[in-house]
């Protein structure tokens, strides 16, 4: 499962692949050296995704030595402008692509803002989903989360254990909605 | 003379009443779609439901983080609003369907969700532009028009990007010069999308003031209590929750706003993720016809009950109150912190039959609210209204505060439980002859929370305070006794009990209290002042004119206390001294009737010599 959800991905992006805010092709998961890779996506009208800037951005400072964070926007109708305001005013110092054709999407098999997407150094999906449990659904949050998905999952993926795939589904905005 | 400090026992909170309702008459309820399985359109059947119930928040500039105006809008959460609207998580709407009903509810019927269902799983078709109806209208900036007079909270708070909520009191001093009347309040509460709920206290007591570190700088708190020295009871809900458009209060119940008034705004705060400034405004439409109708706000509770151990998935609370004569009940707000689970009251009346007044199964603090009944409802004499709330403090609870869970108790913290149901209550059909109906229903309600908790000092306390307010001093008297012997060192109970005694003639067993207040507090004005009534009430006015003259270096700019110094002194014989105290007080306050009368015997007595 694992070694054809790779060649799958690696097919998808050599195809068409995500854009960085100067309209580049890129896939992060060949420009982020030999790092675990994540992926975290996002939508500017969902204050789901809003709320998780500052802890997205302590994870990523966290983890800066073992994993390369991305940020990704798969909302087609957003421009690269706007999107920069946005990263810059909720303080984020990562980079940014667009994935308007939903290439990174289907290949870290996302299906809600804010999910992220967590890629080992051989560039196997091992966990999409959920960064904690801090929401339990879209009018409740916890006061703070009991579970670390994210994180356990990069810890995983840095250490090498070969961990089965997991996923678990977050809370906040369908990016089905936007197809 | 000073009767010494009366605590009201209301600790919050209060407001106009407002409610969601868009600007615009409401599109008729869409008809469920015919059966030859034409397909269901957004132009048709959604755009309606949207219009109404979600467009009033979904809009720029309002709480709703996205807007929801057009196809291309709705279709771009169209899962995410079958989602919400199946789960009833929007719109915010907490009560079960009642009988009673109330005022621009926000609750979607099952046909409306089940069309939003079938919608999206027909994957969302746009249909016909005609059938399309027009886009909603609402007003822009203030809704009720320019306000009389616009107050804005001097300096802003900056929220956080992250951590748990925040509770912050926004103080705005009323500038005016006399008292004025005010028949609507717009609350402006800042950023929209970041303020979950806010609501406006009338502290007539200058004491929120006091816990501002630094002038217009505000201060933290969930909750927070404002004592009242007279029987000037709270009378509105002013409450503001996402949605909510303001409404002129009902004709005759204009809200009074006195000279040196300040408006406490409360305000929920949830961090968005990036700092955002927070700078309330209130909006203040004043009518020059002073109120004719005096409605009350008449809480429940039973905090004193809540002692929730850990792990404990079902604590149940409850209060009953039985109404001493006819009201109309227009608004109620139940408030309960994060373990509330289900929250229910209702009204048993006189002749057995039962009403819901509010049932909310899924207790949700962040979408508190107050409610506006459509109609008021009549509720006889002899009415008892019950409470009972229900608690969850086991890790099943995912708003449980703690984990893993604690025992928890009532208390002003938002980690701390509350039982709190507040009515807004008219009294109806009574006789004038009998006094303020309103002082009669807070006797009652002192009475009963006596009942409830004989072992409470507070509740002693203020039943005392009604019944001295009522000029029942043999009442008050035995009540200050009770308070006084579970607190026999407190300096206010001492002092109030003095100050009865002193009021019922009995000086000597008065200054007994008086003093013991003073052991308590040295630097207590009021006792010092009755203290010196009371001894001087006995002829000894040596003792007076020492206490006197304490209380004054206390307050030295208090008028009455400079002249019933001078009293003292004349009495004893002093009187180029008196002259000077009686004069001084009419520095004060030329009106001051003892410097002025006994100054005119002083000069009269001189120029007889």
């Amino acid at each position: 499962m694992g070694a054809s959800l790779l060649v799958c991905s690696a097919l998808a992006l050599a195809q068409a692949g995500a854009l960085d805010l100067e309209g580049h092709a890129t896939n992060p998961l060949t420009a982020s050296s030999n790092k675990v890779v994540v992926l975290v996506f996002l939508r500017r009208d969902c204050p789901v995704s809003a709320r998780y800037a500052p802890a997205v951005q302590q994870i990523s400072k966290r983890y800066a030595d073992v994993a390369q964070f991305w940020l990704v926007y798969p909302d087609k109708t957003e421009t690269p402008q706007a999107i920069r305001k946005s990263v810059s005013e909720y303080g984020y110092q990562l980079p940014v692509l667009r994935d308007p054709d939903h290439v990174l999407v289907k290949a870290s098999r996302v299906q809600i803002t804010p999910e992220v997407a967590v890629f080992d150094g051989s560039r196997r999906l091992i966990y999409d989903g959920r960064i904690d449990d801090w929401y339990i659904d879209l009018a409740r949050a916890r006061p703070a989360p009991t579970t670390h998905e994210l994180e356990e999952a990069i810890r995983a993926a840095a250490g090498g254990s070969s961990l089965a795939r997991k996923e678990v589904r977050g809370v906040g905005c369908y990016i089905s909605d936007l197809e | 003379m000073s009767l010494g400090v009366r605590s009201s026992g209301l600790v919050l909170l209060l407001g106009c009443a407002c409610g969601l309702a868009p600007l615009v008459a409401p599109p008729a309820a869409p008809a469920p779609p015919a059966k030859s399985a034409k397909p269901i359109t957004f132009n048709r059947d959604i755009a309606p439901i949207v219009f109404r119930s979600c467009a009033p928040c979904h809009r720029p500039g309002e709480a709703a983080p996205f807007s929801l105006l057009t196809y291309s809008d709705v279709k771009k959460h169209a899962r995410q609003m079958a989602e919400v609207t199946r789960s009833r998580a929007m719109p915010p709407w907490l009560p079960e369907p009642q009988e009673l009903k109330f005022a621009d509810e926000l609750r979607l019927s099952k046909t409306e969700i089940d069309l939003i269902q079938k919608w999206v799983e027909q994957d969302e078709v746009e249909g016909d532009a005609a059938d399309l109806p027009a886009q909603p209208k609402f007003v822009e900036g203030w809704s009720l028009g320019q306000p009389d007079l616009i107050l804005k909270a001097e300096k802003p708070l900056v929220l956080p990007p992250q951590g748990t909520d925040t509770y912050w009191n926004f103080i705005l001093p009323v500038p005016i010069a006399e008292t004025r009347w005010v028949k609507a309040v717009e609350i402006r509460p800042g950023d929209k999308r970041y303020v979950h709920h806010a609501n406006i206290l009338v502290d007539r007591t200058g004491a929120s003031r006091q816990r501002e570190t630094e002038p217009g700088a505000g201060f933290g708190g969930m909750e927070i209590r404002i004592e009242s020295q007279v029987f000037d009871p709270d009378s509105h809900l002013l409450f503001w929750k996402p949605g909510t458009i303001p409404s002129v209060e009902p004709e005759g119940m204009a809200l009074r706003l006195d000279k040196g008034t300040d408006l406490v705004l409360n305000t929920h705060l949830q961090p968005s993720g990036k700092p955002e400034v927070i700078q309330p405004s209130i909006g203040l439409y004043f009518t020059p016809h002073p109120a004719s109708k005096f409605p009350m706000l008449v809480q429940l509770e039973n905090d004193l009950k809540l002692d929730i151990p850990p792990g404990e998935n079902n604590f149940v609370v409850t209060d009953n109150f039985t109404l001493p004569l006819d009201v109309n009940l227009m608004a109620i707000y139940p408030h309960a912190h994060y373990l509330g689970k289900d929250i229910q009251a209702w009204a048993t009346l006189p002749d057995g039959t039962s009403e819901t007044l509010i049932h909310i199964p899924q207790w949700n603090l962040n979408w508190q609210a107050v409610y506006r009944y459509a109609r008021p409802a009549l509720l006889p004499k002899g009415t008892t209204i019950s409470l009972r709330y229900a608690y969850d403090n086991s890790d099943r609870n995912p708003m449980n505060p703690n984990h893993p869970p604690l025992r928890v108790q009532g208390g002003n913290r938002s980690t701390d439980e509350m039982c709190h149901l507040w009515l807004q209550l008219l009294p109806v059909n009574f006789d004038p002859s009998e006094g303020d109906p309103r002082m009669v229903l807070q006797e009652a309600l002192a009475r009963h929370n006596v009942e409830k908790n004989p072992g409470d000092f507070e509740a002693h306390y203020n039943l005392a305070a009604m019944l001295e307010a009522r000029n029942n001093l043999e009442g008050a008297t035995a009540q200050y006794r009770a308070a006084v012997e579970l607190r026999p060192q407190d300096a206010a109970g001492n002092n109030a009990l003095g100050a009865a005694l002193v009021a019922a003639g009995h000086p000597a067993q008065a200054a007994n209290y008086l003093r013991a207040a003073l052991k308590a507090r040295p630097d207590y004005f009021e006792a010092h002042y009755n203290l010196g009534f009371a001894l001087a009430q006995q002829e000894d006015f040596a003792g007076a004119s020492e206490q006197f003259q304490r209380a004054f270096e206390l307050q030295p700019h208090d008028a009455s206390v400079e002249a019933n110094l001078g009293a003292a002194l004349a009495q004893m014989g002093r009187y180029p001294e008196a002259k000077s105290h009686f004069e001084h007080a009419l520095q004060l306050d030329p009106n001051q009737p003892i410097a002025r009368e006994n100054l005119d015997e002083l000069r009269k007595e001189t120029n007889q010599q």
